[in-house]
């Protein structure tokens, strides 16, 4: 599968308030803990060898699942295999919770419920769509059903 | 013999070509694409293959920041997925008819499209130019903050209906707004996605805008280890002003467009908005 590889790693090096040092570990049995540059920029994560420029990897955190593990441990469950989880040892309880909590709030669709959501209480309050003022009211991405439903397919023209 | 030939054969090309990819771990991308989390767009785009200048017909699946893509919708296999950040939308009209492109700036790809009418064109224009994880982020705090204010100025008048009836009638709301054009979320792409190109804006507006704000984006080309910058400097205010200030610019360029629309026939030679 082909993917805009350059383009990702310049999106890694752009500024982000959580990037650390922590310990991460692979979901596979024998995985060990590795120290890595853990990094979280948009809705991926990306993970680097210490003092390397460009990351090994990126995780798209989305349809995941984040959990404390113990006081600084925290981890990260996909493909709803919940056995299957990288796992993140912090520094400390502070910036494990930070980092869970930061994980959440990334995830594209976490970030659409809320749009919903605030569209739907603003209009409620004002009488008033806060999304004309930007001219995207009628755009699919920022409809209220969106969150309840997939949309129905676009007749394809074949 | 043979296995350590091959092995040096392998290194050899590996080495040459600079073949490093960075694992992006793609189960947990085909597993978002076949999750139940809304499709935002999708449909049949020709795809330009960079190397021999020719299209390809190829099917698209655009969910929140990922433009996923495939030969046909039923495949199963995914060809390969291109993500939205960073990236600026311009429609073209020079080669190909109803194309249009995502420009990741200087030293990085450029992916131009085809699609099969006007009408396609311009819905996935400007699907792609809200679709960027930075553009609904600062959305979110923009409305984030509206509620607030609007909890402390209406919040102690009880609602007249049930919120259910209301998002009902939210989806009934068709306002009449003709959509912004392509410069104006040019802007918000660019200014939004933290890797900032200000001169590849060719408005005219650019020129006049102050130079103080946007030395302030170039800040964003830091060092990796260097101190994070805030993520979301934008204040809502800036974001309504320069809205406003490029919405007069576009709805002016977008009259004159569609005047010469009118005249001409389909096969204009020249960019679909005439920036001077």
């Amino acid at each position: 599968m082909r993917f805009n590889e350059k383009e990702m790693v310049s999106l890694s090096r752009q500024p982000s308030e959580m990037a650390a040092e922590l310990g991460m570990r692979g979901p596979k049995k024998g995985d060990v803990v590795k120290r890595r540059l853990v990094k979280l920029v948009v809705n991926f994560l990306f993970y680097f060898r210490i003092d390397e420029e460009e990351p090994i990897g990126a995780l798209l955190l989305e349809q995941c699942r984040v959990e404390k593990e113990d006081k600084q441990t925290f981890s990260i469950a996909f493909l709803d295999e919940a056995e299957r989880k990288y796992v993140f040892e912090c520094d400390s309880e502070d910036q494990c919770k930070e980092w869970i909590d930061a994980i959440i709030k990334a995830s594209y669709e976490f970030m659409r419920k809320n749009l919903i959501f605030y569209r739907t209480e603003i209009h409620r309050l004002t009488g008033k769509d806060p999304l004309e003022q930007y001219g995207i009211s009628d755009e699919a991405r920022f409809q209220v059903s969106n969150g309840l439903q997939a949309l129905p397919r676009e007749s394809s023209s074949l | 013999m043979h296995s350590k030939f091959s092995f040096f054969v392998t290194v050899f090309f590996t080495t040459s070509f600079s073949i490093f990819r960075m694992k992006v771990h793609e189960k947990l991308l085909t597993h978002y694409l076949s999750c139940t989390s809304p499709v935002d767009k999708e449909g049949y785009l020709n795809k330009k293959k960079m190397r021999t200048a020719t299209f390809q017909r190829r099917w698209f699946v655009l969910k929140a920041n990922l433009l996923f893509y495939q030969e046909r919708p039923a495949d199963r296999h995914l060809l390969g997925v291109i993500v939205l950040e960073g990236c600026a939308v311009r429609c073209l009209a020079a080669e190909e008819q109803f194309a249009f492109s995502l420009v990741f700036g200087p030293g990085l790809k450029t992916y131009t499209f085809a699609a099969e009418n006007r009408q396609a064109q311009e819905s996935w224009v400007e699907a792609l130019m809200s679709a960027s994880h930075c553009y609904l982020s600062l959305l979110v705090k923009n409305l984030e903050r509206e509620y607030e204010e609007a909890k402390q100025q209406h919040g102690c008048r009880a609602a007249s209906s049930s919120s259910s009836a209301l998002s009902l009638s939210m989806n009934r709301i068709s306002l009449a707004v003709p959509g912004p054009s392509v410069d104006v979320r040019e802007w918000r792409s660019f200014s939004a996605s933290a890797v900032l190109q200000a001169p590849l804006a060719s408005t005219k507006a650019a020129t006049k805008k102050s130079p103080k704000l946007w030395s302030r984006r170039n800040a964003y080309v830091t060092p990796l280890n260097g101190p994070a910058l805030p993520y979301g400097e934008w204040s809502m205010q800036e974001f309504s002003q320069l809205h406003d200030y490029y919405g007069q610019e576009v709805e002016r360029v977008r009259e004159e467009w569609l005047k010469s629309k009118r005249v001409e026939d389909d096969t204009s030679e020249e960019d679909l908005i005439d920036l001077g």
